[in-house]
């Protein structure tokens, strides 16, 4: 229960300071996608099941909160997909910043392959060749910078917040 | 590594619903009522979050400039610590005022009416989406299809509208397109937004030539939905050549920097007549391009903080 609302609190959090503050402030390149990096380090703590179920709430509250366009139900799946892939990992020992941060490489890439993936499914003409590659090289690239700093602070207070019991 | 069958079964299961909001809401396209409870819900909270980030990225951008102001002097430096605090308060407010003011004079210009708004949020998509929200929302009279400029033109158009937030398409977001009219003539075509590439202008007549430097002004829909005529665009920066092509084609660089935007403007009403080129920024001279960086603005009049900001209405 307490995790519940730990990992609603994070992720709305994330969510808010996505679109209000990292969005705005126009970094080079691209921005780091902060759900995803919330949605691993709760995964990565609290096992597929979980990381399947806070990776889709995560990602339908990113398709429906304004000011995003794009047919709804895309970041469900994807934050989904990748929320349980990253849960299987669950545990993996001695899980050191190296392992961390090439779950999250891999999962920043495998969000925006899966995003842009049904985007180009629908016909969506902001996905092309020049925008997924943008779009991938920014993403990793901050995911990967934030990792050290983002997934131990969320997997930390996930364990707290459930010390024994896992699903 | 741990699989049960229950998160394979959570999988499948959320794997099927997503996969059905995703054809639902492709079919009916954009909003549906769960679109409509996140912009009431989330609208007021990003708000928040804006006023709060704004003044902090302020603050980070004008310690750029803080440097110069440092002094040697260990006598003076503790008031040159007082001066900067207030420099950089000032800054923000003269900024601030600076675009209000030009947003104003482009306004009356036009005798549009206008409510003005700040950007409270951007979106991003993995990057993919070029969307803002903005601060005012069917409470302040808006709608959906609504022209959004700024001091420098034409901004984007509004997409779905909560209470009192708004949704703008970006006019640099590649679904973004916009009629446009070539300054000082009858050509007509449509300008579209190139994403991370340039936004372009396509002029629907062969015969037509397009010179680089040329300025584009919105042409305006019918109903003035979404577009109000003769909002300023941008100007031509290359040509594409397109020989055998029904259609022209060149490169635009808008006067809007889409990265740093902060007051805009919904055109709420607009009169039926706008003197043609009449809100396009005086040239220096007519032979010479006009000048890549926009036109001087009018010194706010005031420099104190606390001088009132124009109302919202008006």
């Amino acid at each position: 229960m307490r995790r519940c609302v730990l990992a609603a609190v994070v992720v709305v959090t994330a969510l808010l300071l996505q679109v209000g503050v990292v969005n705005p402030l126009d970094l080079p390149v691209g921005q780091p996608d902060l759900v995803l990096l919330c949605v691993v380090a709760l995964a990565l703590v609290a096992g597929p099941t979980w990381g399947t179920v806070v990776g889709f709430a995560a990602g339908l509250t990113a398709d429906v909160m304004p000011p995003a366009d794009h047919a709804l139900g895309r970041l469900a799946m994807a934050y989904a997909l990748v929320g349980y892939a990253a849960g299987l990992l669950e545990d993996v020992e001695e899980r050191s910043v190296v392992t961390t941060v090439a779950v999250v490489a891999g999962a920043s890439a495998a969000v925006v392959l899966l995003f842009a993936g049904v985007g180009a499914l629908l016909g969506d003409p902001r996905v092309d060749a020049s925008s997924v590659a943008h779009s991938l090289a920014a993403t990793i690239l901050y995911d990967v910078i934030l990792a050290p700093f983002i997934v131990p602070l969320v997997s930390g207070a996930a364990r707290r917040a459930e010390p024994v019991t896992t699903y | 590594m741990r699989d049960s069958g229950r998160a394979r079964v959570v999988l499948a299961v959320l794997l099927l619903t997503a996969f059905t909001l995703i054809t639902l809401d492709y079919r009916s396209g954009s909003g549906g009522p769960l679109r409509r409870i996140a912009n009431a819900v989330f609208g007021p909270v990003e708000n928040a979050v804006g006023d709060v980030a704004r003044p902090i990225g302020s603050f980070f951008s004008g310690l750029g400039h803080l440097s110069s102001y440092k002094s040697d002097n260990a006598k003076l430096r503790k008031e040159v610590s007082q001066l900067r605090s207030q420099l950089r308060l000032t800054d923000a407010e003269r900024a601030r005022l600076a675009d209000e003011e030009k947003l104003l004079h482009l306004d009356q210009l036009a005798q549009f009416r206008i409510v003005a708004a700040h950007v409270s949020a951007v979106g991003g998509s993995l990057d993919f989406e070029s969307t803002a929200t903005i601060d005012v929302g069917s409470r302040d009279g808006i709608t959906a299809n609504m022209t959004v400029i700024d001091g420098d033109g034409l901004v984007g158009k509004t997409l779905s509208v909560g209470p009192a937030t708004s949704t703008v398409l970006l006019a640099n977001d590649v679904q973004f397109s916009a009629g446009a009219r070539l300054e000082g003539s009858q050509l007509i075509g449509h300008v579209d937004g190139g994403g991370r590439g340039p936004m372009t202008f396509t002029l629907l007549d062969s015969q037509g030539t397009i010179k680089v430097g040329s300025r584009l002004v919105t042409f305006g829909d019918i109903g003035q939905k979404p577009f109000v005529p003769e909002v300023p665009i941008g100007r031509v920066t290359r040509v594409v050549p397109t020989p055998g092509a029904l259609t022209r084609t060149a490169e635009v660089a808008p006067y809007v920097g889409f990265d740093s935007l902060d007051v805009v403007g919904v055109v709420v009403s607009a009169p039926r007549t706008i003197k043609r080129d009449s809100l396009l920024p005086p040239t220096p001279t007519p032979s010479s391009p006009p000048p890549s960086t926009p036109p001087p603005s009018t010194p706010p009049p005031s420099t104190s903080p606390t001088s009132p900001s124009p109302s919202r209405t008006h």
